[in-house]
């Protein structure tokens, strides 16, 4: 069974945010938040400094701690690793969202339509979530499932995004991650993220 | 709803999720389940009631914290992975036990002595211990939040939790039907317990102190930083350090005796202490910079 994963290269992701309007637009996402998004710092100093990009998402964790917090059993993973919310279950308690440390989590509160009073006929068709509840990165698992790499990839203009099947030793992602040039986030947490990055 | 810059920015950041609502539950429900558990131990059934309605109130709040409060019942499917889940059983065991426990010396039901009224002590028992620490539990495993990540929790909790109980007890005891309550053995007691607080909270930020980046500066906040004064000034001076000296210097005599208004002035204190604490440590829980 294959174990999706993702790689992204930090020395080529120019901070456009592009994989994050994408995401927006793919999934419909409610008004502040953010499925995917890109985190910045400033580093060094005058005449040195510089930003640096990360782009962010949910990592599908081999252990995700929210699935294990999780009361309801609301978060689940299938079996090709997607980690994944069935909304009809989140009671909104936001306990995976404590447990979680990458933050990749949004808390859908209320007042989340762009047009206050009414969705859209776009938001209708895309949304399966309600108010009330947690969302996050699907890993755009309607696209996965038809075969396709998710919104953020395709729509990345310097394509430093990698989508793939870390179990498949002959995939570009299983072998960034064997050659030890990918790296997890935070791996001292324990929960084996399936997202990686190179460079720096 | 708008999203917040940091948001965006690489670096350690707080957690807005928990509240005040869970916030009062921790002190709430701690509370009441130390109030019923002191009662079962003074054989008073009418402050165990006031413990179960205290744990009652604290419940409701948490459930009006919940997104979607009405499929709270969902939390009960996942015991064998969730602490929230299994806080859910501990709560209702200790409500539906509880009140089985205290019906007879309210005057309904049933006859104590039996073999059944042991069985249902035992339960009501454990199930108030529980609902003390779990929280501690649900907070103590989160490898997000390193402030929180500490062993220590469901002990400081449980501690904690018996002190406000008692303190709570204290101050109800004039409204309290049947015998009257002992107040310098309570005052006694407490001087133990806000010993073990201080020394468990002092032991805690200790540990922390050289922990990760977040932990430290949770630390940094606590003790020099925005919640300095409530800290220092709130939970270990007013909360813990001057009812422990005042409770010392005055009760601590074989012969003393209790004046009601300088025990609730103290149970005052320690609960702003108690409940401050709770606060600050959902208030200070801050995650792990990225990179």
């Amino acid at each position: 069974m294959a174990r999706y994963g993702m790689v992204i290269d930090l020395n080529t992701c120019i901070g456009c945010n592009a994989c994050t309007m994408a995401c927006k637009a793919e999934h419909a996402t409610p008004k502040g938040i953010f499925w995917a998004k890109v985190l910045e710092k400033e580093v060094g100093k005058f005449p040195a400094a510089r930003r640096i990009f990360l782009p962010v998402l949910c990592n599908h964790c081999k252990n995700p701690i929210c699935q294990e917090v999780c009361p309801t059993g609301a978060t689940y993973k299938r079996e090709d690793g997607i980690v994944l919310i069935d909304y009809d279950m989140c009671i909104g308690c936001r306990s995976c969202m404590e447990a979680c440390p990458y933050g990749p989590r949004a808390f859908y509160e209320s007042d989340g339509a762009y047009y206050p009073g009414e969705r859209t006929a776009y938001e209708k068709s895309q949304q399966d979530f309600s108010e009330g509840v947690v969302m996050k990165c699907n890993f755009c698992v309607e696209r996965v499932d038809q075969g396709l790499d998710p919104a953020c990839v395709v729509t990345c203009v310097t394509e430093c995004r990698v989508f793939g099947d870390l179990d498949d030793p002959q995939s570009e992602v299983a072998r960034l991650v064997a050659d030890k040039k990918a790296r997890p986030l935070l791996p001292e947490k324990g929960l084996e993220p399936s997202v990686f990055y190179v460079g720096s | 709803m708008a999203a917040r810059i940091d948001e965006f920015l690489i670096g350690v950041k707080p957690q807005r999720e928990w509240g005040w609502l869970v916030i009062s539950y921790l002190f709430l429900g701690g509370a009441g389940a130390g109030l019923f558990l002191i009662s079962l131990y003074m054989d008073h059934a009418w402050a165990g009631l006031l413990g179960l309605l205290v744990l009652v109130l604290g419940t409701l709040l948490l459930l009006l914290d919940l997104g979607r409060p009405e499929r709270f019942w969902r939390a009960f499917f996942r015991p064998w992975t969730s602490w929230i889940s299994r806080g859910c059983f501990f709560i209702t065991l200790m409500v539906l036990f509880g009140a089985l426990q205290i019906a007879p010396g309210l005057g309904f039901l049933w006859e104590s002595g039996s073999a059944l009224g042991s069985v249902i002590k035992a339960v009501s028992v454990a199930a108030a211990v529980l609902v003390m620490i779990y929280t501690g539990f649900v907070l103590s495993p989160s490898p997000a939040i390193p402030f929180w990540n500490s062993a220590l929790f469901p002990v400081i909790f449980f501690v904690y939790s018996l002190l406000a109980g008692i303190d709570i007890l204290i101050l109800a005891s004039p409204f309290l039907p049947g015998a009257p309550l002992d107040l310098v053995s309570l005052e006694r007691l407490q001087i133990y317990l806000a010993l073990a607080c201080l020394l468990l909270v002092l032991s805690h930020l200790s540990v922390m102190s050289s922990s990760a980046v977040a932990a430290r500066e949770s630390i940094r906040l606590l003790t020099r930083g925005r919640w300095g004064l409530l800290f220092l000034g709130g939970v270990i001076v007013a909360g813990l350090v001057v009812p422990l000296a005042l409770s010392w210097a005055v009760l601590w005599k074989s012969q003393a005796q209790a004046v009601f208004a300088f025990t609730v002035i103290l149970a005052l204190l320690r609960l702003f202490g108690d409940y401050l604490f709770r606060f600050l440590v959902i208030r200070v829980g801050l995650y792990d910079p990225l990179l």
